[in-house]
């Protein structure tokens, strides 16, 4: 890579909005997030964290706005092509509050699929790798297994092993520890974080405010389908300027 | 009432080539329709509207025309615009129809009960829409729905009974034809009546066996 796109950042949104009917639910959103940053979103249930998480591999299809992730840039308001599609979503790995493993595979097929069908790699090499990335999330013993005989944080960490295997410039995180018991979060958590620490661009939708103060470089709080403060996640979670931010902080804190 | 041991003995021949004929028309049917039930099901589910359009017509007429008065009508109806059909084929094609348009709603239907969550994860993981079918939608949905397409190939198998009226040598039309000569119809049908269960009762425990197996591998 060059200096220059390393100076810019890897991710841009420009005036991204998503309508559905007549309900607004991402409101004129402008984001940037640089390589290996990681960015907490976190705000009250309704805010369009979610749709906004989808829209950027164009999970949900946006209204209008410009999506930009490395050297693609998509314009909202025409229709994307699919070689655009497949390229956004080969750079964009998504991990999701259900896991959605595939029942019907092995673990290490569920991690290999992609690597043959997308990246054309050949079985031996896409399983070679597998077995890395399952070592990588400590799972390297379940790889014969269905995923249904794996705990819930099990099929998470294999989850985000199924993603890192298209050796995705970021990963997108939408809530990937609420589905879970407070342990089995944690065994996720710990995977987040190593991942964090190796570098990886993430932007993580999370109830998990030790994550956003502590792992994250960033914290961005949304209300009502708009960025109402984004900063340094020391400063926003400690010493939030938005009055909408504290009450929003208090209100986590008393529950 | 009930065929003598002589007569079953004597009958015996003609019922079971019969029989083998029913059982070549099921297979036939069902190795031409389910595939097609398969075509139908995407084309119902398909974005473009052309498409669409085809698919429902060909299932609406399949699942609304009796099987019956689809046989007849390739039978004696295709004759009228050149294209003479044997006994056999016309069975074939016209159950194999039949087939398809139930099938295709049957397939649809284990389609749609596929969790929203894997579509999604297969497109995330980069997939194209054929693969994401091939390797996700497919392998999953065909399982559920594998219960019902036993149990349907059931009833094409008795549904190939319906065959006599296009002079189609199957089961049925052996029993009348010994009926005819013989004048024991009654007899003559009953021993057809103890083949079609021979083979549809153990058929049925197995379909009851595949199902109770899905059952457990769903709350797996
Ligand atoms: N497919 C949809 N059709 C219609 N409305 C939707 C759809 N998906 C989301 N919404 C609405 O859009 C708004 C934002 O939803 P979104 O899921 O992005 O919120 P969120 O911030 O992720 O909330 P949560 O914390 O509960 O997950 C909500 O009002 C929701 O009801
Ligand atoms: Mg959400």
């Amino acid at each position: 890579m060059t200096a220059v796109q390393n100076a810019g950042p890897l991710i841009r949104l420009a005036a991204l909005s998503k309508h559905y009917g007549t309900h607004l639910v991402l409101d004129q959103i402008d984001l940037e997030v640089v390589k290996g940053e990681v960015l907490a979103i976190i705000g009250p249930s309704g805010s369009g964290k979610s749709t906004l998480l989808r829209c950027i591999n164009y999970l949900e299809v946006p209204d209008g706005g410009l999506i930009t992730v490395g050297p693609t840039t998509i314009d909202a308001t025409r229709a994307a092509s699919r070689s655009e599609l497949s390229g956004l979503r080969r750079r964009v790995g998504m991990v999701f509050q259900s896991f959605n493993l595939f029942p019907h595979m092995t673990v290490l097929r569920n991690v290999s699929l992609a690597q043959e069908r997308v990246l054309g790699r050949t079985r031996r090499d896409a399983d070679e790798r597998s077995m890395q990335l399952l070592k990588r999330v400590g799972l390297a013993d379940k790889a014969g297994q269905y995923p249904v005989r794996c705990s819930g944080g099990q099929q998470q960490r294999i989850a985000i092993a199924r993603s890192l295997a298209l050796d995705p410039e970021v990963m997108l995180f939408d809530e990937p520890t609420s589905a879970l018991d407070p342990e089995l979060g944690l065994e996720v958590l710990a995977v987040m974080r190593e991942l964090a620490e190796s570098g990886m661009t993430m932007i993580v939708v999370t109830h998990e405010m030790g994550f956003a103060e502590n792992v994250s470089d960033t914290v961005m709080i949304m209300a009502d389908g708009k960025i109402v403060e984004k900063g340094p996640s020391a400063q926003v979670m400690r010493n939030p300027q938005q009055e909408r931010t504290k009450r929003f902080l208090r209100a986590v804190h008393d529950r | 009432m009930i065929p003598t041991y002589d007569e079953l003995v004597s009958w015996l021949p003609e019922l079971l080539s019969g029989l083998s004929i029913s059982l070549q028309v099921t297979a036939l049917s069902l190795a031409l329709g389910i595939p097609c039930g398969l075509v139908l099901a995407l084309g119902v589910l398909a974005k473009g509207k052309g498409t669409r359009i085809l698919a429902l017509f060909l299932v609406e007429v399949g699942r609304g025309a009796p099987a019956l008065v689809l046989l007849q009508f390739i039978y004696f109806g295709l004759p009228g615009t050149g294209l003479t059909l044997g006994s056999f084929s016309a069975a074939v094609i016209a159950l194999a129809w039949n087939t398809g348009a139930y099938t295709s709603e049957i397939i649809r239907a284990s389609l749609q009960s596929i969790a929203h969550g894997q579509r999604e994860a297969a497109v995330s993981i980069g997939l194209n829409r054929f693969d994401e079918l091939r390797y996700v939608l497919l392998p999953q949905g065909l399982r559920v729905a594998l219960p019902a397409l036993l149990g349907f190939s059931i009833l094409i198998f008795q549904g190939t009974s319906l065959c006599f009226t296009i002079a189609l040598p199957e089961l049925v039309s052996r029993a009348y034809e010994i009926g005819s000569t013989t004048f024991r119809y009654f007899p003559a049908l009953l021993a057809a009546g103890v083949l079609y269960a021979c083979i549809s009762i153990p058929a049925s425990l197995l379909v009851s066996h595949v199902e109770k197996r899905a059952g457990s591998h769903a709350q797996r």
